[in-house]
């Protein structure tokens, strides 16, 4: 019988208060490892995000959102200063067009469906068209309405990788891929709308007045992208007799350090009449939902270290005061403080230990549970924020044909957004640990320094 | 053995300032068996904590062979409490999730004693105040207010000190239990040449001492 097997021996004095200690103390350290594995998991996710977000800024023309709102396009002296922007490595750009029946031979593969009639309800010269049952020839009207398709999207691009969906390479199905740089009246087509037209490689169609060669079928399984067509940039600006004009560049920065001084220095430059955005800023806005559940983890690993802190040491100060005869009779036959002190430090360590080991054991079953919750109620967030934050891109634009890596990369953040996978780590437990230890030492300070107080002869004189 | 000069304790109360103990002055030879009577409230306690170490007076003297208490450190005070000095109380004071023989190992531990021997010295003790086999592995619930009083007993006389302070040992007893523990106590100092100063309102008990002290209102009013 020594210090260490007492205070052992101490702590499983009464059974019934040791175990609830045991169990506040448990719940309170497994509460403090699951939150650390959870920050640790949203965190890992956030740097991951961020780190996919790539080096690639958008410029659109104000006021043009793919083929919605209106105002001018960027001039080749824009496309020029934006090439020559420091840190800008590469640029692709894209003028879009659409057409009509009039325009070309072809038909589009998308039926107008409801959606389509209420967007298609204003006239091809943008004159919004009245109701058909408030026109003097209402029956005609709808006639025409039934018959109408919806038109065909044109990309005029330097890069037909733009139009990949994952922002990858074009899946080309048949044929081959064209040269953005040229101003060869050839085209790639959508799968969906080559089928519709029976269209094949090597096959041609008129648009513009042109015959044009389709070079190769492309396929991206998005119906609305599939019934594109993809020609070099300098043709389109040809045929719809736009010298120079693009509606987007996507810029791609050298160093993902320098894609918020480049942001900066385009938009001095270029002034009001273009809108730039940067994958990396909307991921930074995406990811602002994980960020506050990486700040609520932290605060949830404080706050439950603070608790069982208090517990452990709420604990120990009552079983001091509890036994303050005894801890006076301890010291009149001889023990010295040191001993006394040690017994119940040792006594503290040991319900602490035990509610460690049960608390962690704890916190590994609930970790994982609780990261899923925490990141889904994330992603439900995050999702909204998409939403809200970029709607116009997201919603709007990318019907109306905005190909372009740039949402599609955001598609994919938003995926890695929602998969945060819960991972205990060994640092994680370790670190766990050290808390535990560290709310040990903690709790049996004052306790230790309150027992140091106690003189024997204040007890005795109570006998 | 034991010299107390001119002993005066004072505790400042939030009434005022309370003299416990006022310019005491005794002393007893080694293996004396000495009691000290008195009402309550008289500075009986106050005096044995002044003579276990366990307070300091505010003035005076209190020597112990030859060293003079009041002049320790708290770390020699302490030394001083588990070599020198065994407590025998009223209420027992036994550590009550300590078997009996635990209780005896503790005050060994205090002293000094190597763990390797603590247990057979602890159950030797034991078994010299009276208790059996059986008996030391019980804790102190399970055994009479006699059986936990030798344990007492046996706890206090553990590192052979060559003073015993018991606070009426007694008290808790019925008569007969408290004359056997007297004999036991009385024995010790004769055997073994042991100081003992007991505290007691049981007058036939201090009637059979060497030395008997009155102390009435802090002051030592009779010698015997």
């Amino acid at each position: 019988m020594n210090v260490v097997s007492r205070g052992i021996k101490n702590a499983t004095r009464s059974p019934l208060r040791g175990g609830a200690i045991v169990l506040m103390l448990a719940i309170s350290i497994g509460l403090v490892l699951s939150m650390m594995v959870a920050r640790s998991s949203v965190q890992t996710k956030i740097n991951d995000v961020l780190a996919s977000a790539g080096t690639k800024v958008t410029i659109n023309a104000a006021g043009i959102n793919g083929f919605a709102g209106g105002g001018n396009p960027l001039t080749a002296d824009n496309v020029t200063t934006i090439k020559n922007t420091a840190h800008v490595a590469s640029i692709s750009s894209t003028l879009t067009d659409q057409l009509g029946s009039t325009d070309t031979n072809l038909q589009s593969s998308l039926e107008l469906g409801s959606f389509g009639e209420r967007q298609n309800r204003f006239s091809d010269g943008s004159v919004p068209t009245p109701p058909a049952d408030s026109t003097s020839n209402g029956s005609s009207t709808t006639t025409d309405r039934q018959t109408m398709r919806s038109r065909i999207n044109v990309t005029g691009t330097t890069n037909p990788n733009v139009a990949s969906v994952n922002g990858g390479t074009l899946v080309i199905g048949s044929g081959k891929t064209i040269d953005g740089n040229s101003s060869d009246l050839v085209a790639l087509i959508g799968q969906n709308l080559a089928t519709k037209n029976n269209l094949s490689a090597g096959s041609t169609f008129t648009a513009y007045g042109k015959t044009i060669t389709v070079n190769g079928i492309y396929s991206t399984d998005n119906s609305f992208t599939d019934n594109g067509i993809i020609m070099p940039l300098a043709t389109v600006q040809n045929l719809t007799g736009q010298p120079g004009a693009v509606t987007s560049v996507v810029a791609t920065i050298d160093s993902s350090e320098n894609v918020d001084s480049t942001v900066s220095a385009l938009k001095s430059k270029l002034g009001s009449s273009v809108d730039v955005t940067s994958e990396a800023a909307q991921a930074e806005n995406s990811v602002s939902a994980l960020k506050g559940i990486a700040s609520l983890s932290l605060a949830g690993v404080i706050g439950a270290a603070i608790a069982a802190t208090a517990i452990i040491l709420l604990a120990m100060i009552l079983i001091v005061r509890e036994r303050r005869r005894e801890i006076g009779v301890l010291k009149a036959i001889g023990g010295s403080n040191f001993k006394v002190i040690g017994q119940f430090v040792v006594e503290s360590l040991t319900i602490t230990i035990i509610g460690a080991v049960v608390g962690l054991a704890l916190g590994v079953l609930v970790s994982g549970p609780m990261t899923t919750a925490l990141a889904s109620s994330s992603s439900n967030s995050s999702t909204v924020i998409i939403s809200n934050g970029s709607g116009s891109t997201a919603t709007v634009a990318r019907p109306a044909g905005d190909f372009g890596g740039f949402g599609r990369g955001l598609n994919q953040l938003r995926t890695n957004i929602t998969n945060v996978t819960a991972s205990l780590t060994p640092q994680i437990f370790l670190s766990a640990m050290g808390i535990t230890l560290a709310v040990a030492i903690i709790g049996s300070l004052l306790p230790a320094w309150l027992i140091a107080r106690i003189r024997p002869a204040e007890v005795l004189r109570t006998e | 053995m034991l010299a107390v000069k001119n002993l005066t304790k004072t505790f400042n109360t939030p009434g005022g300032d309370v003299m416990a103990l006022r310019d005491i002055n005794f002393a007893v030879d080694r293996g004396q068996f000495v009691s000290i009577i008195g009402k309550s409230g008289s500075g009986k306690s106050t005096l044995l904590s002044m003579l276990g170490a366990l307070d300091t007076p505010t003035s005076g003297s209190l020597e112990v062979d030859g060293v003079d208490l009041a002049k320790l450190s708290s770390r020699q005070q302490t030394s001083y409490r588990a070599k020198t000095i065994g407590f025998v109380f009223q209420q027992y004071n036994l550590i009550p999730n300590l078997s009996a023989l635990e209780n005896v190992m503790l005050a060994l531990e205090f002293g000094g004693t190597k763990p390797a021997s603590r247990r057979d010295e602890a159950t030797r003790l034991l078994k010299q105040v009276g208790l059996d086999e059986q008996e030391i592995q019980r804790k102190p619930t399970r055994l009479s207010g006699g059986q936990q009083q030798r344990v007492a007993i046996a706890r206090a006389i553990a590192n052979s000190p060559a003073l015993i302070l018991a606070d009426e040992p007694t008290g808790n007893l019925d008569s007969e239990t408290g004359q056997k523990i007297f004999d036991l106590l009385h024995k010790l100092s004769r055997s073994k040449n042991t100081t003992i100063i007991a505290v007691t309102h049981d007058l036939d008990i201090a009637g059979k001492t060497d030395k008997t002290f009155m102390l009435k209102d802090g002051k030592i009013t009779t010698k015997q």
